[in-house]
């Protein structure tokens, strides 16, 4: 009996341990980044484990405004929002036929929407590149945007439609009843209802657009509509010969700073909503 | 009553339209034009579009640049898969709890799912950056620095390297992929399996395993999906160097389209990357088409 006890508190110990590594494996490099991003050049070059001797908060004007990380910040946070106030009601009206106006055909049509969030992004991504320029649309944040809205719709409609599948039908008769026509009822009963999945969506879906890479990377070649996963990519390319390593950093402080914080916030929604998602099949 | 359903469809069309539209138009349109594409050689400027059949396929199949990139997507998925799903599982065990480290875990483990793939990147040259990166300053401190080198640089060990920070990557939503799963085995049958005798490694093969079965196919589906589209990582770590040493398709795929403006060629190279994923999933899921929990019954 005394055996197997000790052997659990020595199991256990190790458990512990090797949990405690992964925490530290996850955390550290981040917590590295943002030590890293107050140092100066030369700090940086002396040891990569020190504390700055005081913060260098100038490395973050630099990157803002020299580096154009400021302008990237800006692109990005007008694509994501742009990008949301287009597929929030797109998806949330579509969402809602398939909640709860089925027809002949719906199930199919809720079947091709699914399928977008299956098949590799990067079939696309040629044709896409063509499609943009004959519409006019390359190179520019109006196209980014709605191509962002195009391929955000697949989870936006599966979430949304699940959420409207909840809501109590009853309420929708009554607003119908008391006179209130079916688009009404949509925008004045239901819609407001459905405001904590909107939130939820929303959230997810600006995290992934704030950081999106590849279909920017391909649809926009201009300095001055970079978003932000560009602008970092380009500095660490150009600072290979400035070596401005603070601003660098600061820079990819800038990146995950706001996502991080709003995913600390929202964390066991986003999780549940990650997990709804991932297992849908 | 008639008016009433002319209404309805009326509704129904107009709130399904935007969504179908924009749907259309920027993902049905462009995967329709990708098959088509990728039968024609194409310089990116239209009179030059010619038709070859399946001629791309062909040279694809020749290509030696293609066939080291697909090896390289299978090490990503066979190495780095069974590195992630089992650091995944085991975690995810061991934080089934209460502890004080589980429920840290739990706070951060979705960190690295959740920034951009692109600070990923960069924060993981810096660990290797062989000037002043956190791995040589480690293996200094504990007195091996003389194993210091350029990880990314060379041949040998660039592949290992990204491979690293794609399990650093992929690890999370592997761990609550199984978490979720673990939360759906009732209690009882848990502490029924200890009542029988079962505990640790028994009960784990006998009991939590096959019930984990169907979970665990979706997190194989989605490693095969994962592995096979890898593209920011090898792009910005390596640019598929030194050599093409860790040339994967899609950076294959995007030099092809985009640097050489092979566009034919490149949308062939999407097309069997593609295929690729379909044929992997497809035959995983064959694979574990069988449900032990199932089988038991």
């Amino acid at each position: 009996m005394r055996q197997p006890r000790w052997r659990k508190l020595l199991r256990d110990g190790l458990v512990m341990a090797a949990l405690a590594a992964f925490a530290l494996t996850v955390v550290l490099p981040l917590v590295w980044v943002f030590v890293t991003s107050l140092k100066s050049s030369p700090e940086v070059f002396a040891s990569p484990w020190s504390l700055p001797g005081s913060p260098r908060w100038d490395n973050y004007a630099r990157a803002w405004r020299e580096a154009g990380i400021g302008q990237c910040a800006l692109n990005s946070l007008i694509v994501t929002l742009a990008t949301l106030a287009i597929l929030l009601p797109v998806g949330s009206m579509a969402a809602y036929i398939f909640a709860r106006y089925p027809f002949r055909g719906s199930r199919t049509l809720f079947g091709a929407f699914l399928g977008g969030m299956t098949f590799p992004l990067f079939l696309t991504i040629v044709p896409l590149f063509f499609l943009l320029q004959a519409l006019g649309l390359f190179d520019s944040l109006e196209g980014l945007t709605l191509v962002y809205v195009a391929y955000s719709l697949p989870f936006t409609v599966f979430v949304m439609t699940g959420f409207f599948q909840t809501l109590p039908q009853e309420l929708v008769e009554s607003a119908m009843i008391d006179g209130c026509g079916h688009v009404t009822a949509f925008w004045k009963v239901m819609l407001p209802l459905a405001r904590p999945g909107l939130l939820v969506v929303g959230i997810f879906n600006a995290i992934g657009l704030w950081n999106e890479y590849p279909l920017a990377l391909v649809l926009v070649v201009s300095d001055e509509i970079r978003t932000l996963p560009l602008g970092v990519a380009n500095l660490m390319m150009t600072e290979h010969y400035q070596s401005d390593w603070g601003a660098l950093f600061a820079g990819l402080v800038i990146v995950m700073g706001p996502v991080l914080a709003v995913y600390w916030a929202f964390r066991d929604r986003i999780h549940d909503t990650m997990v709804a998602g991932a297992l849908k099949g | 009553m008639r008016t009433n359903n002319r209404g309805r469809a009326w509704f129904v069309a107009g709130f399904l339209a935007p969504a179908t539209l924009l749907y259309a138009v920027f993902v049905v349109l462009p995967v329709c034009q990708a098959f088509q594409i990728s039968l024609y050689r194409w310089r990116g400027i239209s009179e030059q579009k010619t038709f070859v059949g399946l001629a791309n396929f062909q040279r694809l199949a020749g290509d030696e640049v293609f066939r080291q990139a697909l090896g390289h997507n299978l090490a990503f998925l066979l190495a780095g898969g069974a590195l992630t799903l089992g650091l995944a599982m085991a975690i995810a065990h061991a934080i089934h709890g209460n502890g004080r480290w589980a429920r840290v875990i739990r706070g951060v483990y979705l960190f690295p799912q959740i920034i951009s793939m692109v600070v990923v990147a960069v924060l993981w040259m810096f660990v290797y950056n062989p000037s002043f990166g956190i791995l040589k300053a480690s293996l200094q401190s504990v007195g091996l620095g003389r194993f210091a080198m350029d990880w990314l640089g060379t041949p040998g060990t660039a592949l290992p390297a990204v491979l690293v920070t794609f399990v650093w990557h992929a690890v999370g939503f592997h761990i609550m992929l199984f978490s979720a799963g673990l939360r759906t085995i009732p209690a009882e049958v848990q502490e029924a399996a200890t009542l029988d005798g079962a505990d640790g490694m028994l009960r784990f093969r006998q009991v939590t395993l096959p019930m984990l079965f169907p979970v665990l196919r979706v997190a194989i589906v989605y490693m095969v999906i994962g592995a096979l589209n890898v593209f920011a990582l090898v792009y910005l770590m390596t640019v598929g160097g030194p050599d093409r040493r860790t040339e994967v398709m899609l950076t294959y795929l995007y030099e092809q389209a985009f640097k050489h403006s092979d566009f034919g060629y490149g949308t062939a190279l999407a097309v069997a990357n593609l295929a690729v994923v379909m044929a992997l999933s497809g035959l995983a899921m064959l694979l574990l088409r069988r449900d032990p929990t199932e089988a038991k019954a």
